[in-house]
């Protein structure tokens, strides 16, 4: 019965070991090239065969510089063969200078822009007319004067902050709540969409309010296996009177085949 | 072209530097050998062995004869580039910060850090009388420097001024006759890592860890134009043909290991020098590049980096077909 010990490796490894220690490594210079190839042990313990191919080229250069090209190696390259050795001098992979264009940038901008033109068009009361056309141009203006003239409407718009994405360490919730109260903050200029299409995105949501007013952040319920929209969405709008404005331009607007529900967003239910 | 790869450091580079005629180029390391390498084919010439700590500068001087390094071992050592021996090793009382030779190679300067209750000083040698008795009492100008550090330094115009770089920003003029400060500004607002003149020697472009990186008249250290990043800056350099100025950078080590190379805090910027414009970047470094330096031939520079490797580009045709609009 053959023991363990015997069977000492595969055939194939033999062969390898068979053929004992390494050529010796060669140098040929032909055609203004040199080929250096040398034979090692990779990681698996495979011999390989590695084939370097200088070009050798000639420069004129001034005098001190070719005198400098004779002297002799010294500390740790004392050494070294003359030419770069591999160990220290590597040629790495290409890399490419990215010019950052001006013109390209302004073009890109100038897209952006004919966007949001395109956008205007049936913004303001889904109309197939161009803005400026809108009979409901004004209404904007006139709302948001009218919230300005009115009291107050009651507040009690309460912490949007578990529900926006951004997390915030509770120590700063309660500096918040105690710092500056229910009233007067961003949340109170919060609005809440409902009936989004399911294939609404933050891009989408964000030319929707842009035309209204500037919003400071803005929260799309997505679907967390299928990343879709749940049909809601919450804007908090940098000032009141725009949100104002959103709940009664967007309250009502077709959006995508549906009609928008724009309300103030309601205190959460603790 | 494809960047030649220098691999001869175990540790983060420090400083790199070509000499006048752009054939060899000098790198230190923060292990203790600074190393010399044809710049042309990257081939390795030689190590400067001797050091016993980081060390933290090099320069060579015009002739490319001598070298000077200054180390963390409280030493700066002068060097025969060509066989690597040191010709004399001047000890000081705390590590080495920054070394210079002067632009007619005759003198050098070299600053101490403020470290184990000394004070920073700035010690000016005659390099001429150079052997291996000269200790630091053979100094020809002792300069205490009594506010913040220097941490970048360079000769002024003929030999008779030098500009420092100060741990608060701080650049100071100081004539070298009298040993007195001459002027003093603080554009910057945080550390200065780097000084470079300009190929006239006429300007200086600062690099300084409150991200900008500035350029300065060397007679009056009026601050002409800056250059604004979002990293901090720590290395500029003037390229010697074109308009153009090199800036590189990154976090500082510790929060390096937060960042992806894929963020581009790694790149080497270039800005215009005039329109102070950011128009390219170039990638390389898997860490913040430490020093960088073009080739005095302005068609190549160099880069060495936290990562412990020297990266020699030479610029593509892309680079000089390139109009700044």
């Amino acid at each position: 019965m053959p023991a363990i010990d015997d069977i000492k490796s595969s055939w194939a490894d033999e062969v390898e070991l068979d053929q004992g220690e390494l050529p010796a490594p060669s140098e040929i210079i032909e055609n203004g090239h040199k080929i250096v190839t040398e034979y090692k042990y990779n990681n698996d313990d495979k011999k390989i065969k590695v084939v370097r191919t200088y070009k050798i080229t000639k420069r004129a250069v001034p005098k001190v510089i070719a005198e400098r090209k004779t002297w002799a190696k010294f500390g740790d390259s004392e050494h070294d063969k003359p030419g770069p050795n591999s160990h220290t001098t590597m040629v790495a992979e290409d890399v490419y200078m990215q010019f950052l264009s001006s013109k390209e940038e302004e073009k890109a901008n100038d897209n952006i822009l004919d966007q949001i033109k395109n956008i205007g068009k049936c913004r303001i009361c889904s109309g197939e007319h161009w803005s400026a056309h809108c009979p409901f141009k004004g209404t904007v203006m006139d709302t948001s004067k009218l919230m300005e003239s009115k009291p107050a409407v009651p507040a009690a718009v309460p912490a949007e902050t578990s529900k926006s994405g951004k997390y915030i360490p509770p120590f700063l919730k309660d500096s918040q709540k105690g710092g500056t109260g229910m009233r007067g903050r961003d949340d109170t200029a919060a609005i809440r969409i409902s009936n989004l299409s399911e294939s609404i995105t933050e891009s989408d949501l964000e030319e929707l309010v842009k035309k209204i007013g500037q919003h400071s952040k803005m929260y799309l319920a997505r679907d967390k296996n299928t990343g879709l929209c749940k049909g809601f969405a919450y804007v908090h709008f940098k000032q009141r009177k725009d949100a104002a404005a959103a709940i009664e331009i967007l309250n009502g607007h077709g959006y995508d085949h549906l009609i928008l529900n724009v309300e103030w967003s309601k205190p959460q239910n603790n | 072209m494809k960047p030649l790869m220098l691999q001869g450091h175990e540790r983060s580079i420090t400083q790199i530097k070509y000499n006048r005629d752009g054939d060899l180029l000098f790198s230190a390391s923060k292990d203790q050998k600074p190393n010399v390498w044809y710049s042309l084919n990257g081939e390795r010439l030689g190590t400067y062995n001797g050091h016993n700590g980081a060390v933290w500068c090099v320069d060579v001087d015009w002739t490319s004869t001598k070298l000077i390094t200054g180390s963390g071992d409280m030493t700066t050592k002068l060097w025969d580039v060509q066989h690597g021996v040191p010709l004399a090793s001047i000890k000081t009382a705390s590590s080495v910060r920054t070394c210079n030779f002067s632009y007619s190679g005759n003198q050098a300067a070299y600053s101490t850090d403020r470290a184990m209750g000394q004070n920073c000083e700035i010690f000016i040698i005659d390099v001429r009388t150079v052997d291996a008795s000269l200790s630091h009492q053979d100094s020809t100008l002792r300069i205490p420097v009594l506010q913040s550090k220097v941490t970048a330094m360079q000769w002024g115009t003929l030999d008779e001024t030098i500009i420092t770089g100060h741990e608060n920003g701080q650049i100071t003029l100081w004539d070298l006759r009298t040993g007195k400060e001459i002027n003093a500004v603080n554009d910057h607002t945080s550390q200065i890592n780097d000084m470079q003149l300009s190929k006239d020697g006429t300007m200086f472009v600062t690099a300084s860890k409150d991200t900008t990186a500035k350029l300065f008249d060397s007679d009056s250290l009026m601050c002409l134009k800056t250059y604004k990043t979002e990293r901090p800056v720590n290395s500029a350099s003037v390229s010697p043909i074109l308009d153009h100025v090199v800036l590189g950078g990154g976090q500082d080590a510790m929060e390096v290991t937060t960042t992806s190379a894929r963020a581009g805090k790694f790149d080497s910027l270039f800005f215009h020098l005039i329109y102070e414009e950011e128009f390219a970047r170039l990638k390389g470094h898997f860490g913040p590049i430490n020093s960088l330096c073009f080739h005095p031939d302005g068609r190549s520079y160099a880069t060495g980096g936290e990562d412990g490797f020297v990266r020699v580009q030479a610029f593509d045709n892309s680079y000089f077909e390139y109009v700044f609009e």
